[in-house]
């Protein structure tokens, strides 16, 4: 039984960030309706984890259940397609890529960028940890602790993601094909 | 990540410049390393770039209404533990809207018929309300000695689970000045109210009559000792054939039968 306190706390904290929690869904599952069902659930979790959680900071919060929403979801439901977003393999490939190795153009990238399809492929391709850090900072804009505290990484991990990502992100667009 | 690699270490500062994450000294040394490194500043630009088509591109649309409604339902309280019908706040917020525009089909207008107005109007607010019941509870043995300790009037309760429609609570609904018992059942994920009127106030006709007002449904009908008016926002196949069963188990039950 969910007490009223708990249901006042989910009202002031789960609602007011569902476009964050949509949209995060979707870059992690790849898919709106799924990306629906996912953030359905993580809601049910935020409300019964209120009954005791102690939430400092609610967004960073909230997004951590719909990423674990996600990741939970996406392994139940489709075990398979998680390897075309970076396998194993492809994610020790990218973790170990030297993210100094960039004597690309800018202009590439700024061309490449015109073509908003390119860019969310581009997005999409990324391993998810690199994908997640890059969505939680630019498109939530979560400050690094709050990406920390979502994905329950440390900061350092975070810091380093973000390099990664962003570096791998480049590498894509400058690739002319 | 490679803490002996101080070129790496360097990108590292630059994207937490780039994210306003580098403190004030961190900044002013970096800031030096740009104006003396060429390579440094082509970082830069291509961070930029990257990060403008990211944020540019990468943003999805807002939540779809539905999942906003669904995500607003969860936090509002439950009855025995079953979700809160979805369907109800877009029920009442298309009431609100068409109000104006929906013309009581068969029953009378609002100002001619004000029980069917206090009844779609208790349905309403009972939707938005934190407390959908003031007994919550499928066991007709504890709704009916609540509705009859609070309201003065005789309360039929049937058990209509069988037939699709459980019980899910009581409340009391007021018209006028009378306060009146009312039952809720669930069908799916709706619930229908069913208000048991004294027949000095409700409609003395004794087969069912069906309306619409403000986008409910309504059936009403009345016995020897009372009237009821059912409301819900189901359709008004289903609320008819909700009407039926509870008056053939009534007219069992009860021992009231006409």
């Amino acid at each position: 039984m969910i007490s009223d306190a708990a249901r006042r706390r989910y009202q002031a904290i789960v609602p007011p960030h569902v476009d964050d929690a949509y949209a995060l869904a979707r870059w992690l599952s790849g898919d709106a309706a799924d990306a629906e069902d996912i953030v359905q659930d993580a809601a049910l979790r935020a409300l019964n984890a209120l009954e005791t959680a102690n939430v400092e900071r609610p967004r960073a919060w909230f997004l951590r259940i719909v990423r674990n929403a996600a990741l939970t979801w996406m392994a139940k439901n489709r075990s398979k397609s998680l390897s075309f977003a970076g396998g194993a393999d492809d994610l020790a490939a990218i973790e170990t890529v030297d993210f100094a190795d960039d004597d690309g153009s800018p202009e590439a990238i700024l061309i490449a960028a015109e073509d908003g399809e390119r860019v969310r492929r581009a997005i999409a391709a990324l391993p998810q940890p690199l994908r997640e850090a890059l969505v939680l900072r630019e498109i939530n804009g979560l400050a690094y602790r709050e990406i920390a505290e979502a994905t329950e990484t440390p900061i350092g991990t975070v810091m380093s993601r973000l390099a990664r990502g962003r570096a791998a992100l480049a590498k894509i667009l400058e690739d002319k094909r | 990540m490679s803490d002996s690699d101080p070129r790496q270490d360097q990108l590292l500062r630059l994207n937490a410049a780039l994210d306003d994450e580098l403190d004030a000294a961190h900044r002013v040394e970096l800031e030096r390393e740009l104006e003396r490194d060429p390579q440094l500043r082509a970082s830069l630009r291509r961070l930029s770039a990257v990060r403008e088509a990211v944020r540019r591109h990468g943003a999805a649309e807002t939540a779809p209404a539905a999942l906003r409604d669904a995500v607003a339902a969860i936090g509002r309280p439950k009855a025995n533990g079953r979700r809160v019908p979805l369907s109800l706040a877009a029920a009442v917020a298309a009431g609100i809207v068409i109000g104006a525009a929906a013309q009581a089909l068969l029953l009378s207008s609002r100002a001619a018929d004000p029980v069917a107005a206090a009844m779609v109007a208790d349905f309403a607010r009972a939707g938005l309300s934190d407390r959908p019941f003031d007994v919550a509870s499928s066991d007709r043995h504890t709704v009916k000695p609540w509705l009859v300790a609070h309201a003065p009037l005789g309360v039929e309760v049937a058990d209509l689970a069988d037939k699709g429609y459980p019980l899910a609570g009581g409340r009391i609904a007021v018209v006028g000045a009378t306060p009146v018992p009312t039952l809720v059942y669930q069908r799916r994920e709706h619930w229908i109210a069913l208000t048991e009127l004294p027949l000095s106030l409700g409609d003395r006709a004794l087969g069912p009559r069906e309306g619409t007002l403000d986008g409910f449904r309504l059936v009403r009908w009345a016995d020897r000792e009372r009237a009821y008016v059912a409301v819900s926002d189901i359709d008004a196949a289903e609320l008819s054939a909700f009407a039926a069963a509870f008056r053939a188990a009534a007219a069992v039950g009860g021992g009231e039968a006409r």
